[in-house]
């Protein structure tokens, strides 16, 4: 158990352990969640040239290749000294909106939805997209299907390749749109927010007017009342491509605002010995432990923490849904703000809040007339020795660090990915809903497997596209130790 | 038949890149108008079944890691069996068998034929473009039975 090293990426892939571990009385005293380790991505990029992260640093994770393109091309922009033109900073808001309708439209469908539409105790055979689209439509798999498709078209359109996109450089972005290319993006913008609306819709219908599930969602075992940290614009909106760090309490209030380049100065990571996972946790407040509260430093980045952040939504529909998602789960206004929801669950619905806005500000940037200049690089001058990139992925900020040379060759690398941010509320929450599950060393079998999933399911952790073993669903395992540490129970799947 | 060879893994990280190696050798080697398109892809999900919609047969190689085999051993697996491969299943949303079968269900013109090539790996969790050297045997035999299926040489012997 004394795993303490941890290179910048350990952290990123591979399959869920989880350790419990029960006290005297046979309750659960701790919960342990666990990701295996990936050496050496550290030692793999120094000595590299810089520019070569955006292409790099997209494989290191198969579910958003975009999001790391983008960090990377922003930390060269800084590393360069070199401020994109705005055209180029429009061009990629507008390849990074189509990224984000596909991912959110994606987790909402295949995972996070199962939870609800089929319900958190369907056979796990059911529980998938496939029971999904046969519980409310073919048509809507349909539209599943051509939503991703004509999203990777425009990724790819604007981004220079599907999948692993290329046209980031430092100062600014390779390959410029004509004006044909804009029209048929406008026309799926449009779409996409014909189709966001329809989701919210789905989510209104199924689970909304469901008591059972507004009650899950409010629940206290999936509630914790941490700070949040997400990204806004000067006028305190949610954005996902730039801005500056906002980090919130509990009670909403504004705890410290900064440049993405100063988050060395915010953030500390705490190590645990245990596991090869750091925990990120806010510096001026101190690592209390996995706890809540304003006196513990734990926060989160995730889709519920943005709409946490901000004080509203840049566009007018997202806007509307922004307001019947505070009052619908009875948060007040505080000095024209809402109040934080802590209630975890509503994270899905937080996402469909943002699928809506990202479709909504895909339309602005495609109709902005600016979109198709071909003015798109400020050519760099001198490496300045080090460039930090941040962006809010979609399961929370993520930033890049590169320090180099003066021939720009990399002599350190460091990342925070979206889902690091929030390994402590996950191992939290995951604690918490063990706390349900086991009692006096009872154990409740049925269900415990996704009763603990739908604690870390609604971050959208991203911890593998490389796992070892498959059956469909994430591979996890659950052991369950008594208080000297043996082993009394293994749950398994995969 | 209208085929797709779909070389699946992580270019970066060590023998998981082997299946996008095979697709790479295989790709210089098929003649044009063969009616085979080779492609790479990462992640095994939906993605994947995007990838060979369209397509009368998809050739699948990826790294697996049994443990049971010698690094390199080169095996034919059945799409039951894809759990044993690394990367057709996508965390975020699902595995290749339930994609699949979402094409299925959509009516999307879904290859009648899936074959499933899995090299058994060594290392996958180093940061490396490298093979280690088992794993660096196996490609000319998975290049050689690949172009085979294919028809684009004959061999009387093919891999089980």
């Amino acid at each position: 158990m004394n795993r303490i090293s941890i290179d910048p990426i350990t952290r990123l892939e591979g399959h869920g352990k989880i350790d419990i571990f029960l006290n005297e009385e046979g309750d659960v005293a701790n919960a342990y969640f666990q990701v295996p380790e990936l050496r050496g991505f550290e030692r793999f990029c120094v000595g590299r040239q810089a520019e070569e992260m955006p292409v790099i640093t997209n494989r290191i994770c198969g579910v958003c290749p975009e999001a790391h393109h983008m960090a990377a091309t922003k930390a060269l922009d800084a590393l360069f000294a070199a401020d994109p033109p705005p055209a180029a900073k429009k061009l990629r808001e507008l390849f990074y909106s189509a990224f984000y309708v596909t991912d959110h439209t994606t987790h909402f469908y295949a995972l996070g939805g199962p939870d609800f539409i089929m319900g958190p105790d369907a056979p796990p055979g059911e529980r998938n997209i496939l029971g999904v689209i046969r519980k409310v439509g073919l048509d809507i798999g349909r539209q599943v299907i051509e939503c991703r498709a004509r999203n990777h078209h425009v990724i790819k359109t604007v981004g220079g390749r599907s999948i692993h996109p290329v046209a980031g450089l430092p100062g600014g972005w390779s390959r410029p749109i004509t004006e044909s290319e804009r029209d048929e993006i406008v026309g799926i913008a449009q779409k996409n927010i014909d189709f966001a609306l329809f989701t919210l819709q789905v989510f209104e219908d199924l689970v909304l007017k469901n008591q059972a599930y507004v009650d899950l969602i409010t629940a206290d075992t999936y509630t914790h009342k941490t700070y949040y940290m997400g990204l806004v614009d000067g006028q305190n909106r949610v954005n996902f491509y730039d801005g500056t760090v906002r980090v919130v309490g509990p009670d909403g209030d504004e705890r410290v605002r900064y440049p993405a380049k100063d988050y060395a100065s915010h953030i500390a990571e705490r190590v645990e010995p245990w596991t090869y996972l750091k925990y990120p946790y806010l510096k001026d407040v101190g690592w209390k432990g996995f706890v809540d509260g304003p006196e513990s430093g734990v926060y989160a980045a995730s889709p519920l923490s943005r709409l946490n952040v901000s004080d509203c939504m840049a566009t007018p529909r997202a806007q509307e849904q922004y307001e019947l998602f505070y009052e619908t789960l009875g948060s007040g206004k505080v000095n024209g703000r809402y109040k934080p929801v802590h209630y975890r669950l509503a994270t899905h619905w937080a996402r469909l809040v943002e699928l809506l806005y990202a479709a909504e500000r895909m339309l602005e940037l495609a109709n902005d007339p600016e979109i198709t200049s071909p003015d798109l690089r400020t050519v760099p001058g001198a490496v300045i020795g080090c460039g930090i990139g941040c962006v809010e992925a979609p399961r929370g900020t993520l930033t890049h660090h590169y320090e180099a040379d003066e021939r720009g060759v990399l002599t350190r690398v460091n990342m925070i990915v979206g889902t690091t941010n929030n390994y402590a509320p996950m191992t939290m929450s995951i604690k918490k809903a063990a706390q349900q599950i086991i009692t006096k060393g009872k154990v409740v079998e049925e269900g415990m497997l996704n009763r603990i999933e739908m604690a870390f399911r609604l971050y959208d952790p991203c911890l593998s596209c490389a796992t070892h073993a498959a059956v469909g669903r994430m591979p996890l395992s659950v052991n369950i130790r008594d208080l000297s540490g043996e082993i009394i129970r293994t749950v398994s799947r995969g | 038949m209208r085929t797709i060879v779909v070389g699946l893994g992580n270019p970066i990280l060590s023998d998981d890149s082997v299946g996008i190696k095979v697709a790479a050798l295989v790709k210089q080697a098929i003649p044009e108008n063969a009616g085979v398109d080779v492609v790479e892809a990462y992640a095994g999900g939906l993605r994947l079944m995007e990838a060979i919609a369209g397509y009368e047969r998809a050739i699948i190689v990826d790294a697996m890691k049994t443990g049971l085999h010698k690094p390199g051993t080169v095996q034919m697996l059945s799409l039951e069996s894809l759990t044993k491969t690394r990367n057709t299943l996508c965390t975020h949303d699902g595995d290749l068998s339930t994609a699949l079968a979402l094409g299925s269900d959509l009516g999307l013109a879904l290859p009648g034929l899936v074959e499933i090539m899995g090299i058994e790996a060594d290392d996958v969790e180093s940061f490396s473009e490298e093979l280690s050297s088992g794993v660096s045997m196996a490609l000319p035999l998975a290049v050689a039975d690949i172009l085979c299926r294919c028809g684009i040489f004959e061999s009387e012997y093919t891999i089980d």
